[in-house]
């Protein structure tokens, strides 16, 4: 972002060119298509959703899409809780390798909603995007790795909360799994954050947002963003 | 545009399709491929020094030294620190190196990587955005260079499919250029045939081109043959094979015209007496095998000698007229030589008695007849085979001995050659051209070609004759618009000399050598037809005409003749005289006339006498004549 973009008169010559020199490298050109939008396309959840998990699956993304629906006029606390307590009280916490016979899988939420079932990632992933929907600006919203220390022995684990930032340099609200309802951070003593995250400034230049870069299937993160796309979420 | 310029384009076009589609394809991989590394290492790197700096104390100087360590020990354009609200923290920048990359390429391949971007935690709380961008110059020197190991192996390519396609083209162009000199030929009339090249396409066009001209030169062999067998009714004896009376008397008549034939010479009459009787003896077979014999013989010496001729005038006369060379007692000699051991191998006694005369020129034919009928008489009366020969008049030679004879033709040489000239003329009565002999200053006097051409021969002058006649002869053009024929002799021809300074003397007069007709004897190119042929392909370029003057004795080797690039034809005075109440003779003319014609051929007829014969021969198709009957029409301008 800090340096101009290519010249534009050099751009639109080579493409010329490219097109000239025919389907050998069309590959080439991909990497110049427009800025996708960021709106969910039903449609395409649906059949998506219809096709891989069958008619339980579609009813879970009916109910997801009518809660969207129902949350876009309301104040961002309502949306807040909504959101938290739609994922809370729909998906049932199992452990990856239970529901994908994988160590670590981030699902999207139409996978999750699909099966009914995720771990700390697949909640936060699925809140984190469903507020997205709402039109909360991303940058308020970082996915956040935290210590979580479970029950009195001081079990620590791995775990994975959404944060809700006011502003950048504030302390944030908290949207976690374990925990049904909503608390600022500093009341979770429970957990200790370690870094944090978000989609902002991922796509930035352009051709990142590009299906066919096989640099997004490196990172789980950049991974479950292209499937996401590819369902039809953003 | 030729096809070889066409094939030349094409063949540059296809490189620099190729070069400029590598090029491109090839630098927008690097950069794609560069970009995405370069992006990815932003990414990573930024996330990596986020999660280092989340986990320590925000102590400025510990984050200072953290972010200056990083951005010390790697390759790194620029790492900066801002706070939440988007003010500066901290940050490390170098300029961007390029090196020795021209900018324009710089600019042409500008790549463009977005900078990494990670969040660095303070607690729960955003302490600040880290922005990470890597060094990326040294991208711009590695394409630059592999653009340039492109250009360079292009370069090459370039040189070596230039290479291929400049021997394919060779390959090519060599028959082409036969293929369209051929065709040219044709064009002009001359059915040549060119060897086959390798290339199909071509081959097959020079096959067919090929089988055209050797149809037109069986036709031609066929027409000419035709011709030569009506000619020889007209002017062979049946039963010798040698010049009939007729054509014997054409023949003798000219030569006594002639100031270019013959000063002196003798005429022999060979008697076989009482053919009857010897036919009743011998039984006709027999008589006609002796007959035969004495016939070849007198033939093989006429060969021997140029210009001469053998003849039968009647069923027991035989004829020889020897111009020039050799005296009436070394004939005699000669004759008795050859001829007696023929009678004497006849089972009968044979008398054969033999008449011998001096001939000069311009003496009447009839007088010289009857006194060769008087030696033969007396020969006869005298009995057995006794050979009569005239006394010896006053010598007209004009020099003794051969050394005098030697010394007064170079001197004449080197004094110059003036040029006679006798007007040729067309159908319509325009001038075709001048026919000119040499004359030589010999004992004061401007000397006809009669009178020294036997003595040029025989001390093997003749190419510089030719050479000085030639030389005339151009300057003479020079002056004016009239074209002019020369002879050229036997011996000029074969000489690669005489060749050789011929052509710096045209290559000198290049726009008089247009006007400049060249002929020769019949008999002279068909027997030297490998020289003739060379010395027309030599002379072709030079624009000047060649032609064949006497033309009609062996006028059925001319189909040999026609690839060369004759242009005219004169016909022999034999064939000539007398036209206008021959039919058969107007019969062979006319398809002599025809024939040349379909070549693109002028003819031409010689020797012509009279007014009627001049219209007859304008009516059978002759392009031109000359002879006394156009001399003295044209007398006054032109002597």
């Amino acid at each position: 972002m800090a340096r101009p973009l290519a010249s534009p008169t050099f751009r639109r010559q080579r493409r010329q060119l490219l097109m000239g020199l025919g389907s050998l490298l069309t590959g080439a050109c991909l990497g110049l298509s427009p800025q996708v939008a960021a709106a969910p396309d039903p449609a395409r959840l649906r059949q998506v959703m219809q096709s891989r998990f069958g008619a339980e699956g579609t009813a879970a993304l009916n109910d997801w899409l009518a809660l969207i629906d129902r949350l876009q006029p309301l104040g961002i606390a309502a949306q807040l809780r909504g959101v938290n307590d739609f994922f809370n009280q729909r998906i049932r916490w199992l452990d990856d390798r239970a529901i994908w016979q994988q160590e670590d899988y981030w699902a999207t939420p139409l996978e999750t909603l699909g099966k009914g079932d995720g771990d700390c990632e697949d909640f936060t992933i699925a809140k984190y995007i469903t507020l997205m929907q709402l039109g909360i600006p991303i940058e308020r919203l970082r996915l956040i790795y935290v210590r979580a220390s479970i029950g009195r022995g001081g079990l620590s684990q791995a775990h994975m909360v959404l944060g809700y930032y006011q502003l950048p340099g504030a302390e944030p609200q908290v949207l976690d799994n374990l925990v049904e309802t909503i608390q600022p951070a500093s009341e979770r003593i429970d957990l200790t954050p370690v870094f944090s995250f978000n989609s902002n400034g991922l796509w930035a230049g352009g051709s990142s947002r590009s299906r066919a870069d096989p640099v997004q299937r490196l990172s789980r993160w950049r991974s479950v963003l292209a499937r996401m796309q590819e369902q039809g979420f953003l | 545009m030729s096809l070889i310029t066409k094939l030349w384009l094409s063949i540059a076009a296809v490189l620099l399709l190729a070069f400029g589609g590598s090029l491109i394809v090839g630098l927008s991989t690097s950069r794609h491929y560069i970009e995405q590394e370069v992006r990815i290492k932003n990414e990573d790197n930024a996330n990596a020094l986020a999660l280092s700096m989340s986990q320590l104390d925000k102590d400025p100087v510990t984050i200072e030294l953290l972010l200056s360590a990083q951005f010390d020990t790697g390759h790194y354009q620029r790492i900066e620190l801002r706070d939440p609200q988007g003010n500066l923290i901290l940050r490390r920048e170098a300029s961007p190196f390029i090196g020795d990359v021209p900018a324009w390429f710089v600019n042409l391949a500008r790549i463009t990587v977005p900078a990494g971007n990670a969040v660095v935690q303070d607690n729960w709380r955003q302490y600040g955005t880290l922005t990470l961008q890597s060094q990326h110059s040294y991208a711009y020197r590695s394409l630059w260079r592999s653009s340039q190991q492109l250009v360079t192996w292009f370069a090459f390519a370039a040189l070596i499919s230039m290479l291929i396609a400049w021997l394919l083209v060779l390959q090519v162009r060599r028959p082409l250029s036969a293929v369209i000199a051929q065709a040219n030929d044709i064009g002009n009339r001359r059915f040549t045939t060119s060897p086959e090249p390798k290339t199909r396409e071509l081959r097959d066009l020079v096959m067919a081109m090929n089988r055209l001209s050797g149809s037109v030169r069986q036709m031609l062999t066929r027409e000419s043959a035709q011709l030569e067998e009506l000619r020889r009714k007209l002017q062979q004896d049946e039963t010798t094979g040698i010049a009939n009376r007729a054509y014997f008397m054409t023949r003798l008549e000219y030569m006594l015209e002639s100031d270019e034939e013959l000063h002196h010479g003798c005429l022999a009459l060979v008697r076989v007496t009482d053919l009857e009787g010897l036919n009743e003896g011998m039984g006709r077979p027999e008589t006609d095998r002796l007959l035969h014999d004495l016939a070849t013989t007198l033939h093989q010496f006429a060969l021997e000698y140029p210009g001469s001729q053998a003849g039968r005038l009647n069923g027991s006369d035989f004829a020889l007229l020897v111009p020039n060379d050799l005296s009436s007692d070394d004939v005699a000699h000669q004759l008795k030589r050859r001829l007696h051991p023929i009678a004497d191998r006849q089972p009968v006694l044979l008398n054969l008695p033999i008449g011998i005369v001096d001939i000069s020129r311009h003496e009447s034919r009839d007088v010289l007849l009857s006194r060769l009928d008087g030696e033969l008489a007396k020969a006869e009366r005298r009995g057995g085979r006794t050979v009569c020969v005239a006394d010896q008049k006053a010598n007209h030679l004009l020099f003794s001995t051969h050394a005098e004879w030697r010394s007064a033709l170079e001197t004449a040489l080197a004094h110059g050659v003036q040029l006679a000239s006798y007007p040729v003329m067309d159908a319509i009565g325009n001038l075709l051209h001048d026919e000119c002999p040499s004359r030589l200053w010999l004992a004061g006097e401007w000397r006809p070609a009669g009178v020294y051409l036997g003595w040029i021969s025989r001390f093997g002058m003749d190419d510089a004759l030719d050479l000085a006649s030639i030389t005339s002869a151009l300057h003479c053009l020079e002056k004016s618009e009239t074209p002019l024929a020369l002879n050229l002799s036997s011996r000029a021809i074969s000489s690669t000399g005489f060749r050789q300074r011929l052509i710096e003397l045209l290559r000198a007069y290049p726009r008089e050598a247009k006007r400049l007709w060249l002929e020769l004897p019949e008999s002279v190119a068909i027997h030297h037809m490998e020289d003739f042929k060379s010395l027309c392909h030599d002379l072709r370029r030079f624009e000047c005409r060649i032609g064949l003057e006497h033309v009609g004795q062996q006028f059925t080797r001319l189909a040999d003749l026609q690839d060369s690039g004759l242009s005219y034809l004169k016909f022999d005075t034999s064939l000539t005289r007398g036209v206008d109440h021959q039919p058969a003779q107007q019969t062979l003319l006319r398809g002599m006339a025809t024939l040349s014609h379909s070549l693109g051929i002028l003819a031409i007829a010689e020797g012509v006498s009279t007014p009627e014969e001049h219209r007859v021969l304008i009516e059978l198709g002759m392009d031109g004549v000359t002879g006394t009957a156009v001399n003295s029409a044209d007398q006054e301008s032109h002597d």
